[in-house]
């Protein structure tokens, strides 16, 4: 007979993987937001895999946190990458478009200029690097 | 009437106190402990009363002094704040009052609950004690005065405001 205590702890498993499963819902929406949306921000794809950034100049996780990763990221990559910054606050219609709703939001996408990842709030380099690897077409 | 007077709130703060609300409700549930839950309501209930985190003490004693969470200050309204606090205690209480007569369904759904709301608020940054405070404002209620910051969705976070 499973104890009271397990069936609980099933129980909260299964609550918060039903919410988790909204959030990969909610991300699955912003992807395929950020897909019809990647030539509003480059006139033709790059050819290599791109990072698009959303960030305001009062958001301070960003300027801490975000920003160093991301330079980071551009010192271990080089040229396999490239990083878009986007102003939200000066273009809140892209942001709109993109379905950005907080900062940092950070889009990866791959040469073919499908949006793979989004990670909502701060994202450290290693898992940056994780996901690029990811992508087929990327090499350092 | 409204008024647009905005102070330094450190978010961190607010972070920290809804992930341990959140933690010690799934704790609660999970080992059936009513009284883990009056405990989080009690603490949530003080912080209303001293207008602070109920546990944004562990934040200001411990992470915050160790580098273990940085602050992040922005310009913001208080009062919606423990406006949703207050909410919570409110949820809090009435899910313990329920638990403790053992009447266990609406007292762990009123639970659950605040950790929905806790964890809309701390990963998805958005404060829905926050929309329900702005939206009392909106509607001239008695005690409800404070404007969104400016160009900030009401309930979310101020840094957030690019939808304008």
């Amino acid at each position: 007979m499973i104890s009271d205590t397990l069936l609980r702890f099933i129980l909260t498993v299964v609550i918060i993987g039903t919410g988790w499963f909204a959030y990969w819902l909610f991300n699955q929406r912003l992807l395929g937001k950020a897909q019809s949306q990647i030539l509003s921000l480059v006139d033709a794809l790059p050819d290599k895999p791109v990072i698009v950034y959303f960030t305001t100049p009062d958001c301070t996780p960003c300027k801490t946190v975000q920003r160093p990763a991301l330079r980071k990221l551009l010192m271990l990559a080089g040229d396999s990458v490239q990083v878009i910054e986007v102003d939200a606050t000066q273009r809140p219609e892209l942001a709109k478009e993109w379905g950005v709703m907080s900062v940092p939001t950070t889009f990866l996408l791959d040469a073919r200029g499908e949006a793979r990842y989004v990670n909502n709030g701060v994202t450290r380099v290693e898992k940056l690097m994780e996901q690029l690897q990811t992508l087929s077409d990327f090499e350092i | 009437m409204a008024t647009h007077s905005l102070q330094k709130v450190d978010h961190s703060a607010l972070k920290t106190n809804q992930l341990i609300i959140i933690s010690l409700n799934l704790l609660a549930f999970v080992f059936n402990s009513p009284a883990l839950a009056a405990i989080v309501a009690l603490a949530m209930g003080t912080g209303v009363l001293i207008k602070k985190p109920g546990f944004g003490f562990v934040y200001t004693s411990l992470l915050k002094p160790r580098g273990w969470m940085k602050p992040d200050v922005l310009d913001d309204n208080p009062e919606p704040h423990r406006f949703a606090q207050f909410v919570g205690f409110l949820f809090m209480a009435a899910g313990s009052g329920f638990l403790f007569f053992g009447t266990t369904l609406p007292g762990w759904t009123l639970v659950w609950v605040v950790v929905a709301l806790a964890a809309l608020n701390a990963f998805g940054g958005f404060c829905v004690g926050c929309a329900m405070y702005y939206w009392l404002t909106r509607l001239n209620v008695p005690g409800f005065s404070k404007q969104p910051p400016e160009n900030t969705f009401p309930g979310l976070k101020p840094k957030a405001s690019i939808n304008g």
